[in-house]
C-alpha cells in the first residue's frame, strides 16, 4: 500500500455455498481507494457490489464467507483479520458506512438524538456532550435544523433528511473512510442532487476517502473522481471517471453507456444490452464473465479469463479491445 | 381519448399532535391523453403524479373536476358503472417483484384476467391459450420458456414484461406506467421503454408515463407531451423536447438542473438553477406555490397564483409571471 492509498483491496474473494457448489459473489477483486478521493463503484443488481462493500467492514453476511485476499485500511490494518471487540470498534470509528435504504434503517421508536447516544455508548464515548455537539455541527453542515432533527422520530423526516442523518451517523465518530451504498436510490431528482452535493461537501471539508456504490452510472459519473465497473463479481474496468466515460474499453462499459437513458443526444442511438445480468448461479465458470452477452466475444473468451490491460491509470479486462489499444498505440 | 378537467383530490392528514390539516394532492389539473399518444408526467415526490394515475385507473376517488373517457363523463356515472371505463386504463406498477403473485406460474397469472375477458367475448379455452401466447410474443417473451415458470425465476426486466402482458389482457386503451422502469436494471431499462413505444404502434395503446427521471421520459416517444407537476398543479406543459431543451418555469429548470452530469462526456448546462431549500408541504403561499423556493421570485409572485398561459418567448404553456428560457440540461462535451 502506498502513501496515497487509504484503502487497498487485494485479490478479494467472497463466496456463498449453494447446492451446486460455492458461488463466487466477489472473485479476485483488487481495488485501491486513493486518499482524499471519491471512488465510484457501479454495477447492476447481483454484480456483487454490496458484498464487496460489506467486506470492507468484514461484515459479509452468513452463509457467505471471505475465501481469499486482504482489505488493508489506513490506520487499521487488514480488516479481514480483525475479530470481536477490535472489529466492533473499527466499524463506525474508522469506517463510516451508510447502508442501502439507510433512510429505513433508523429505529422508529427512538428519536434520532437518543439513537446517537446509543451509538456513542456502544463505542465507549465518555463525553456525551461533545458527541452531541459534533452531531449538531454535522447536521447543520448538511443544511438541516439540528435541534429539530435530533428531537425527531424517523417518520417525521423526509427521505432525503433520513439519508443525511445516515451520513451523520457514519461520520460522527470521525471516521476517515466513508462508504455509501446506494445513497440516492428511492430519492427523487432534487433530493438526489442535494444529497450528492452534501456528500461532495463533507468529503472535501473533512478530507475523507469515499467509496460510493450505485447502479446508476449518472450518479457515479457526476460525483466520483475514479470509477470502477463491476460485473458478475469482477471489476471489469477501472480508471479516472472522465477517462472511463469518454473512452470506455470494456465491451460491458460501452454497452452500459449505450443502454443508458440520457438527457442529451440522439434517442434512437440508445440500444438495450442483450441477455440478462447474471445471478450467482448463472455466472460462467470459465472464461470472461461477460462473454455470453458480449457482441465482440471470440472462442478464447469462453476459455480463459482475461487479465487486466493497463493504459496509464485506466485498466480493463478484455482480450479483444486490448488488441485495439495495441493498434492505436502503434498507429 | 381521455380528458382530465380541473381534477382535484384532497387527503385529510394529521399534523403533529395538534389539529388536522389537509394535503392537496391535486389542485385542479387538466391533462389530455390522445389516442395512440404518449404523455409524460414529471415532478418530485408528493407532486400528485401518482394520485393522477391512480384516479385514472379507478384506484382512487376524486373530489372535484372530471375525467372524460371517450366522451363519457365519469362524474356523471355512479361508481359501480365506472368500472368498464376504468378497465380501458391499466396500471403498470413500479415494482415488478411485488406485482406478481409468487405462488402462481406466469401461465396462471395471465389465464385469470384472460378467462374473464374470454367470457365477455364468448371465447373458448383455445382462444385463451392462443391469446396468452400472442401477448407474451408481443412483449418479447418466449411463451414456452415463460409460461411454466414462477416470477422468482425471471429477471426484473422479464417480470416487468409479464406485468405489461397482463395489463394488455383486457385490451386497454391506455397504459399508466408509474415509475415503471426505476427498479429495472440499467442494461434492461431501455428494452422496457422501447417496448412501451412499440406497443403504441403495434397495439395502438396510449401511454401515460409517470416518472421523476426526466431522461427516461424522452424514450417513450418522439412526439410525446410533457406535463410538469408541482404540488398538485400543472406548471408547465408542452412537447417533451421543447420543455427539456428550453424550459420556461423556474421549477422545471430546477428539476432539469438536478440531473447528474457525466464527467468527461457532458458539460453542465450554462444556466443551471438550484431551488431555495427543500419543499415544505406545510407552507401554503398565497401566490405562486413555488415562490418560496424560487430564486427568481419578485413581489408580484406573492399576489396571486399565475395561470397556465403563454408568456414571453416560450412556445409552451407555463404558470410563471416572469418566464425566462434557460438551458439547464447537460450538453455533450466536444471530444478532444
Amino acid at each position: 500500500m502506498t502513501n496515497s492509498t487509504a484503502v487497498s483491496i487485494t485479490d478479494l474473494g467472497v463466496s456463498f455455498p449453494t447446492s451446486s457448489g460455492p458461488a463466487h459473489a466477489v472473485a479476485g477483486v483488487s481495488l485501491d481507494l486513493p486518499r482524499g478521493q471519491i471512488t465510484g463503484l457501479v454495477g447492476e443488481s447481483g454484480s456483487g457490489k454490496s458484498t464487496l462493500a460489506l467486506s470492507l467492514l468484514n461484515a459479509v453476511p452468513a452463509p457467505g464467507s471471505v475465501t481469499s485476499g486482504s482489505v488493508e485500511i489506513d490506520g487499521v490494518g487488514d480488516v479481514l483479520t480483525l475479530k470481536g471487540s477490535a472489529l466492533r470498534k473499527t466499524r463506525g470509528a474508522k469506517i463510516g458506512y451508510v447502508f442501502q435504504a439507510s433512510q429505513n434503517s433508523l429505529n422508529p421508536l427512538k428519536p434520532v438524538g437518543k439513537q446517537l447516544l446509543d451509538l456513542g455508548r456502544s463505542h465507549g464515548v465518555r463525553d456525551r456532550r461533545d458527541l452531541l455537539h459534533r452531531a449538531r455541527l454535522l447536521v447543520e453542515e448538511m443544511g438541516l435544523d439540528a435541534e429539530r432533527v435530533l428531537a425527531s422520530y424517523q417518520h417525521e423526516l423526509s427521505g432525503g433528511m433520513r439519508q443525511r442523518v445516515g451520513i451523520v451517523f457514519a461520520l460522527v465518530l470521525n471516521a476517515h473512510v466513508l462508504i455509501l451504498d446506494e445513497p440516492t436510490t428511492a430519492l427523487d431528482m432534487l433530493s438526489q442532487a442535494s444529497v450528492l452535493e452534501i456528500v461532495q461537501k463533507v468529503h472535501s471539508e473533512r478530507g475523507l476517502t469515499t467509496l460510493i456504490i450505485s447502479h446508476d452510472v449518472g450518479v457515479i459519473g457526476d460525483i466520483a473522481d475514479r470509477m470502477a465497473v463491476m460485473y458478475a463479481g469482477r471489476i471489469v474496468e477501472e480508471g479516472p471517471t472522465p477517462s472511463v466515460l469518454a473512452s470506455p474499453w470494456h465491451p460491458y462499459t460501452r454497452a452500459l453507456l449505450t443502454a443508458m437513458p440520457r438527457i442529451t443526444g440522439d434517442v434512437s442511438a440508445a440500444k438495450q444490452l442483450p441477455g440478462r445480468p447474471p445471478d450467482l448461479s448463472s455466472i460462467p465458470r470459465a472464461g470472461c464473465v461477460f462473454a455470453p452477452r458480449c457482441a465482440l466475444a471470440e472462442d478464447a473468451c469462453t476459455e480463459t479469463e482475461p487479465e487486466n490491460t493497463f493504459l496509464a491509470d485506466h485498466r480493463f479486462a478484455c482480450f479483444v479491445t486490448a488488441r485495439e489499444t495495441a493498434k492505436e498505440t502503434t498507429a | 381519448m381521455i380528458e382530465v378537467k380541473g381534477l382535484t383530490r384532497t387527503f385529510a392528514a394529521r399534523r403533529g399532535l395538534l389539529g388536522r390539516g389537509s394535503v392537496h394532492a391535486l389542485r385542479g389539473i387538466d391533462v389530455t391523453i390522445p389516442d395512440h399518444g404518449a404523455v409524460s408526467v414529471i415532478g418530485e415526490s408528493g407532486c400528485g403524479k401518482t394520485t393522477l394515475g391512480r384516479i385514472l385507473c379507478g384506484l382512487e376517488s376524486f373530489d372535484g373536476g372530471d375525467v372524460i373517457i371517450d366522451g363519457e363523463s365519469l362524474s356523471a356515472l355512479k361508481p359501480k358503472d365506472r368500472a368498464p371505463f376504468h378497465r380501458k386504463i391499466q396500471m403498470i406498477h413500479q415494482d415488478p417483484y411485488s406485482a406478481l403473485n409468487p405462488t402462481r406460474t406466469i401461465g396462471q397469472i395471465l389465464a385469470d384476467p384472460l378467462s374473464l375477458r374470454g367470457r365477455q367475448l364468448d371465447a373458448d379455452r383455445k382462444w385463451l391459450e392462443a391469446r396468452r401466447a400472442e401477448l407474451l410474443g408481443l412483449v418479447g417473451l418466449d411463451p414456452d420458456y415463460v409460461l411454466p415458470r414462477y416470477p422468482h425465476m425471471l429477471s426484473g426486466g422479464m417480470r416487468q414484461r409479464v406485468v405489461i402482458a397482463r395489463a394488455l389482457t383486457v385490451d386497454p386503451d391506455v397504459l399508466v406506467a408509474d415509475e415503471a422502469v426505476s427498479m429495472i436494471d440499467v442494461s434492461l431499462r431501455l428494452g422496457i421503454l422501447q417496448l412501451l413505444r412499440d406497443l403504441r404502434d403495434r397495439v395502438g395503446v396510449s401511454v401515460l408515463f409517470i416518472t421523476h427521471d426526466v431522461a427516461t421520459a424522452r424514450y417513450v416517444g418522439d412526439n410525446s407531451d410533457l406535463y410538469v407537476l408541482y404540488r398538485g398543479t400543472v406548471i408547465e406543459h408542452g412537447p417533451a423536447d421543447t420543455v427539456i431543451q428550453r424550459p420556461a418555469h423556474p421549477y422545471t429548470q430546477c428539476l432539469l438542473s438536478a440531473i447528474p452530469v457525466l464527467r468527461g462526456i457532458e458539460l453542465p448546462g450554462p444556466d443551471r438553477v438550484v431551488p431555495n431549500g427543500p419543499l415544505d408541504e406545510r407552507q401554503e403561499p398565497p401566490g405562486c406555490l413555488f415562490e418560496p423556493r424560487c430564486p427568481f421570485a419578485e413581489a408580484d409572485c406573492r399576489a396571486g397564483a399565475p395561470a397556465l398561459a403563454l408568456r414571453g418567448d416560450a412556445t409552451q404553456l407555463h404558470a410563471c409571471l416572469h418566464p425566462a428560457l434557460r438551458s439547464v440540461v447537460a450538453v455533450p462535451a466536444s471530444r478532444s
